[in-house]
């Protein structure tokens, strides 16, 4: 670290409305107390009687057939219950429902291999013992016999005839393929006074790696049939839709536990395989199963992140800077399975144009699988990778052109007087003003001094750069838009639910859908719920975690692309809105005044005329409860309320792939500053500056931790993260030692901003954050660029850029500006 | 994080150590662990029998000698190393050993430990070597000297042999010093690392470019000769997801030179 | 003594001994969490990179994926369960992190603290320089370390 800067305070742009309640101050987090006592409870931390472990077996290979597998030795060894194998796994259930239209509709996938074997570590068999050595042990001794097979693992050769197919059901690797075109793209060509070509950009395979893995305690009820998982899948109501049909079991029969989360960044919503294979084991081996996935076993097979290829790009551009369009394919590399695939083939188009006016845009989305570990959602899904595509655009032209990158997002953004603003493609940016998130950005990064920096930093043998990422989080999903990949499926719209009740003794109980992994959902809550009914968030206890025994849940429940603000909060709103009416009802009755002369405050329904006129809460709650005798009879009031929060979407035209994807659009501008060590590619981000927009903060705190969180993701990606395979399919970053995440040594010098746009459509307008949309990436990118140009102008083709890479650019500098060519007219 | 069966003994005295180590050919020394048990984690290693290092007292502990020797004992953790006064005589090795990984693995990892599992991107071993140390092994029945040059003979495997203890490490006096290293994040793992020593002959040893630390004694005492020495050294480093053979090529050259000029300024 | 493939041994953890038979392959860390069933402390990894295991283990910080169970014998070990003075009280230390939001999931949290205990045990003047270093052996993934770093330095004196 050359400088320790820890994160000046935010720096308020805007003041918000005149302050009421407790939304938009960070009082104490809810989830602290047990969390720092080592009191939360993670599924691993879940003990029953009679538990047995669960080890997987694995394959070794990238491609194979699988000969015969022979549990015998295995089961054989004293402490074994017992073991499940492919076999097995084909006759009891179905294979998961895929979301993909054809070819990706054929791809049979089911809870273990069955047959074949598609990457290294997909799970072959599972062995059940009394401890988690000795099901080890007995994982050595299960033996399979292979028949390897040619491997693919660049989705580049995925379609060359010669190149080894994966599912023969599906004829070949092609598993989703679309055409997105929308204003007028010839035209913009025509238009354009110079065109940029860029011939090949890729965004590296990654994920956020959560410190926790996967996991969960399976115990099977044979009375009723049922199963309680108590796990960490983020997205329950996704992995219940996968796993009843596949088991062939009704959804209540799937009953979803947990409390605490040890992270997820979209990557545990896809476990449902593994789930599967847990509870066909715990009903034929009698007794509950622990499955714990280790670090090893996450990097091996978990929800990568979509590795993106995007070939012969075709930039429009007017001489005075002017964005006209661009024409592109996207190549997608889907892994093996098509586990929430191919839903990243639509889900960047929610930021088809970033932040920028392209009206005309032509993308040809072809979505292959290859030999490696399924993708799956990772903070900032699909999205991410477009954005970062649109900012290497951005900078590419710049460089080329010899334009000021500052200016040319700054002629190119969406106004804020534009706002809301409709995308070509049908999507409505809610708010914003992103050229003034960029001159906070600008002033936080000390833009004005930067030629003296960069002085200094030359004056010590380093090449400096100065990078900018803007970049979106687009949050709550119209779930309508999986119609652009597959028209027959009937997902549309979103949902969420909560509950508030007001109890026997005063207490308020708040239950939600949701299933936090760190962001604060009972502390949120509990604000909404306080300002609502009068108290504060002290009294309101918000249930830690998820039950879907508490019905409160809805088909889109989870915790997964940046919804909770607006959907998990609308609900919560409702709900207190509902009870807090019901409180008044019942306030009318037993104070004899019309509820509109009602009002709640600290803790009592009272009148607004006459505070002396008052009942408590817990009077309320105990008349209703237990003492209703003489409460007229018509009296609608059970002070439990439930409620739906359905955002306002329609259908999306499928024909022309047009319609509004997402509800809310919050912002981040970043600004990053490197230094390069010319000789070496080493280098150092020296200062760092975050500015974010998710409208209404109910809780600045949380969101700050958001924003810094999104931000550590996107330095680890740009610069060390990768998921690289070697051309035989075996993962050369497969741990913590080879796979680097930052460490605290590893930080920049941070400083935050931040600017509120409410957003005109949502209860709170509050915005969905957390995901950042990768904005460090593209800073990082933009910044090595800048650094890098003294030393023959390379070109950052990669979104990840570890020193050797960097080093390559510098010692071959033409290599990579042979991606790039001019056309001007 | 699962091990195979294994057992487990903790003598108090070396001669118990090596009779344990002796009785088993399955047996090995247990020193901080911090190698030993992750490669039983993952089972690419399996001994049958861990003879813990950790009750020997006559493994610890640092002495520095009026001439200026010291002499550390094998069971040395890395955070002994960086606080005793005594190696406060040689300033390389607390500066180096303050940049091991972390301070958990500081707290338990041990001199001896870090060479004897010769990992090529250890730290130790380039250091050892150019610094020109001893190692003393004591076998069954004697104990014997080896040069640090002579005692790395490829990833994991030196030449304290099966059956063997590496009890103490002899470092000669010297102050002129350097280690540079191009590590994966700070104070992550070597990309490349590289000592030198100027002390008498100018000697520079580098790391993660082949099995064993590569030792070259340059012509002369600037990085240019140091430069060339190692070019002209042919080396052939492995490529893998960090770097390129030819990468690390390049890079041995910078941070050799960079290891010589610490060392010159401290001349 | 002869080589044994498990054996009893005496802990204290947090001020309380408990006697247990353990296999001599078993890692400290699963003899915490499964057989003393004192489950603040973490498994994130299986590579001894991530320091969500970390205990003090006779005074001196370490991972305790990274020791066997048998190798603890007779040794003296605080958890994260130890660290609250008392019950209903927090550590300045835990009181902190939540003041400065160090923790978004919590799972790295227990050892995060425990790291930072062992830091200013031994050095109650950290410099945030030096706090960086302290935790340097712990990996989160939720927070970015800024806030954390903020957190520690703040009951630093
Ligand atoms: C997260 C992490 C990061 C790390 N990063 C680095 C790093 O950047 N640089 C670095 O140098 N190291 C690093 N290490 C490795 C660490 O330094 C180890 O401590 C060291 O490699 C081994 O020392 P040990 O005392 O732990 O030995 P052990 O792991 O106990 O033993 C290693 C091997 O040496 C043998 N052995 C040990 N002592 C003796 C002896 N006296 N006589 C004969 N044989 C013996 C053992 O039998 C075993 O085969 C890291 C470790 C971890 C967990
Ligand atoms: S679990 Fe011990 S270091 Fe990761
Ligand atoms: S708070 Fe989640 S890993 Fe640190």
């Amino acid at each position: 670290m050359t400088e320790t800067l820890s994160p000046a305070q935010p720096l308020v742009v805007e003041e918000g409305e005149e302050q009421r309640g407790f939304a938009g101050t960070n009082v104490p987090r809810k989830e602290d107390k047990r969390l720092v006592q080592g009191q939360g409870v993670y599924f691993d931390d879940v003990k029953r009687h009679g538990m047995g472990y669960a080890h997987f077996v694995r394959s070794p290979y990238a491609h194979a057939n699988i000969t015969s597998i022979d549990v015998s030795k295995a089961e054989a060894l004293e402490g074994v219950y017992g073991t499940l194998i492919g076999e097995e796994v084909a006759a009891l259930t179905d294979p998961f429902f895929q979301l993909a239209t054809p070819p990706g509709a054929h791809i049979k996938d089911y809870a273990l291999a069955v047959g074949k074997v598609r990457h290294v570590g997909e799970p072959v068999a599972i062995v059940v013992a009394a401890t988690r050595e000795l099901a080890r042990d007995a994982a050595d001794l299960v033996e399979v016999d292979y028949e390897p097979l040619g491997a693919v693992t660049d989705a580049r050769r995925a379609l060359d005839p010669e190149t080894p197919v994966l599912h023969e059901e599906a004829g070949s690797n092609l598993s989703w393929e679309g055409v997105y075109e929308w204003g007028d793209v010839e035209g913009a060509f025509a238009e354009a006074d110079h065109v940029v070509k860029i011939s090949e950009l890729h965004f590296d395979r990654f994920n956020s790696t959560p410190l926790e893995c996967d996991g969960a305690v399976v115990e099977y009820n044979r009375g009723t049939g049922q199963w309680t998982i108590h796990t960490n899948n983020q997205f329950p109501g996704f992995a219940a839709i996968m796993m009843g049909p596949a088991m062939r079991t009704g959804l209540d029969k799937l009953r979803f536990v947990t409390q605490d989360i040890g992270g997820g960044f979209g990557n545990k919503i896809t476990s449902h395989p593994q789930l599967v294979a847990c509870c066909l084991l715990a009903r034929k081996l009698h007794r509950p199963i622990n499955w714990t996935e280790w670090r090893t076993e996450f990097h091996l097979t978990m929800s990568h992140g979509n590795e993106r290829w995007f070939l012969d790009t075709e930039v429009a551009v007017k001489a005075d800077g002017t964005l006209l369009g661009f024409r592109t394919k996207a190549l997608d590399d889907a892994g093996a399975f098509l586990r929430y695939e191919p839903l990243g083939g639509v889900i960047w188009a929610q930021v088809t144009p970033g932040c920028y006016r392209w009206r005309n845009v032509r993308l040809d989305f072809t979505q292959v699988v290859t030999n490696k570990a399924p993708c799956s959602p990772n903070r900032g899904y699909s999205r991410m990778q477009h954005l970062w595509f649109t900012e290497r655009m951005i900078d590419i032209v710049a460089h080329e052109l010899g334009l000021d990158p500052v200016e040319v997002r700054k002629k190119n953004y969406v106004k804020a007087e534009e706002m809301p603003y409709t995308t070509p493609n049908g999507c409505v940016y809610d708010s914003g003003d992103y050229a003034r998130m960029l001159d906070v950005a600008l002033e936080l990064i000390g833009y004005e001094g930067l030629a003296e920096r960069r002085a200094d930093a030359e004056s010590r043998g380093k090449l400096f750069g100065f990078g900018i990422g803007s970049t979106l989080d687009s949050g709550t999903n119209n779930f309508g838009q999986s119609r652009l990949i597959n028209p027959e499926l009937q997902f549309s719209g979103n949902n969420e639910v909560a509950t508030v009740k007001l109890d026997i003794f005063g207490e308020i109980v708040v239950t939600l859908g949701t299933t936090p992994q760190g962001q604060s959902h009972e502390t949120t809550a509990a604000i909404v719920v306080a300002d609502i009914l009068g108290v504060t968030p002290d009294d309101v206890n918000v249930r830690a975690g998820h039950d879907t025994y508490w019905n409160s849940h809805a088909g889109f429940s989870g915790t997964y692309a940046s919804q909770f603000a607006v959907t998990g909060l609308g609900a919560v709103k409702g709900a207190a809105e509902k009870l807090a009416g019901e409180i008044k009802k019942l306030g009318s009755v037993i104070l004899g005044c019309p509820e509109s002369e009602l009002e709640l405050a600290d803790g009592f329904v009272r009148m607004k005329a006459n505070a002396e006129a008052a009942l408590p809460l817990m009077a309320c709650g105990a008349i209703i409860n237990a003492n209703n005798a003489g409460l007229p009879e018509d009296l609608d009031v059970t002070l439990n309320a439930r409620y739906v929060y359905r955002p306002p979407f329609e259908l999306p035209d499928v024909e022309r792939k047009y319609g509004n994807l997402t509800l809310t659009y919050a912002a981040q501008v970043h600004a990053a500053l490197v230094e390069v060590d010319p000789e070496t590619g080493v280098y150092e981000i020296v200062q760092y500056a975050a500015i974010d927009d998710c409208g209404k903060r109910i809780h600045p705190q949380i969101v700050e931790g958001q924003v810094m969180g999104a931000t550590a993701h996107a330095l680890g990606a740009a610069t060390h993260e990768t998921f690289t395979y070697d051309a035989e399919g075996n993962l050369l970053t497969p741990n913590f030692y080879d796979y680097h995440v930052p460490h605290a040594m590893d930080m920049p010098p941070l400083k935050t901003g931040y600017i509120e746009s409410p957003s005109p459509f949502t209860a709170l307008g509050t915005k969905g954050m957390g995901e950042g949309g990768g904005a460090g990436i593209h800073a990082v990118c933009a910044a090595l660029q800048d650094a890098l140009a003294p030393r023959g102008r390379p070109v950052v083709y990669d979104s990840c850029n570890p020193y050797h890479r960097v080093w390559e650019l510098l010692q071959d500098p033409e290599a990579s500006r042979r991606r790039v060519e001019v056309i001007s007219k | 994080m699962l091990l195979r069966e294994v057992e487990y003994v903790r003598p108090s005295s070396l001669d118990e150590a090596l009779r344990l180590l002796a009785a088993d050919d399955g047996a090995r020394p247990l020193a901080g662990g911090q190698t030993l048990l992750n490669v039983m984690k993952a089972r690419a290693a399996a001994p049958d029998v861990l003879v813990d290092l950790n009750a020997i007292e006559e493994l610890k502990g640092i002495d520095l000698a009026p001439n200026g020797t010291l002499t550390i004992g094998a069971m040395t953790t890395y955070t002994e190393l960086l606080e005793a006064a005594e190696t406060k005589a040689r300033p390389i090795l607390g500066e180096v050993a303050a940049t091991i990984a972390d301070v958990q693995v500081r707290n338990r990892g041990t001199i001896g430990g870090n060479v004897c599992s010769n990992d090529p991107t250890n730290h130790l071993p380039p250091l050892m070597v150019a610094l020109g140390a001893e190692m003393v092994i004591a076998g069954a029945d004697a104990e014997r000297t080896v040069k640090a040059e002579d005692f790395f003979l490829g990833v994991y495997l030196t030449a304290a042999g099966p059956g063997e203890v590496l009890t103490k490490i002899r470092i000669p006096a010297g102050r002129s010093d350097g280690f540079a290293a191009v590590t994966i994040g700070a104070d992550g793992t070597c990309i490349v690392n590289a000592a030198a020593s100027l002390n008498g002959e100018a000697r520079v040893a580098i790391g993660c470019v082949a099995a064993v630390p590569v030792l070259i004694r340059p012509g002369g005492r600037d990085a240019d000769a140091v430069r060339d020495a190692v070019r002209g050294a042919d080396l052939d480093p492995p490529s893998d997801v960090h770097a390129s053979g030819e990468y690390r090529r390049h890079l041995a050259e910078v941070v050799a030179a960079r290891a010589i000029e610490q060392a010159s300024a401290r001349s | 003594m002869e080589p044994q493939t498990s054996q009893t041994i005496t802990v204290t953890v947090n001020g309380e001994t408990y006697e247990r038979e353990v296999e001599a392959r078993r890692l400290l860390i699963h003899f915490i969490r499964d057989d003393l069933d004192l489950t603040g402390s973490h498994v994130g990894c299986d590579t001894g990179n991530c320091g969500a295991c970390s205990v003090i283990y006779n005074g001196q910080l370490v991972k305790s994926c990274m020791l066997l169970a048998v190798q603890a014998d007779g040794a003296r070990i605080e958890t994260v369960e130890g660290l609250a003075p008392e019950d209903g009280k927090l550590h300045a230390l835990q009181q902190s992190f939540s003041d400065h939001h160090a923790l978004q999931c919590g799972y790295c949290t227990p050892g995060m603290l425990m790291s930072a205990k062992a830091l200013l045990d031994a050095n109650p003047s950290a410099s945030e320089e030096e706090i960086r270093k302290g935790l340097q052996g712990n990996i989160c993934r939720c927070t970015g370390y800024w806030n954390i770093i903020d957190a520690v330095k703040a009951v630093a004196r």
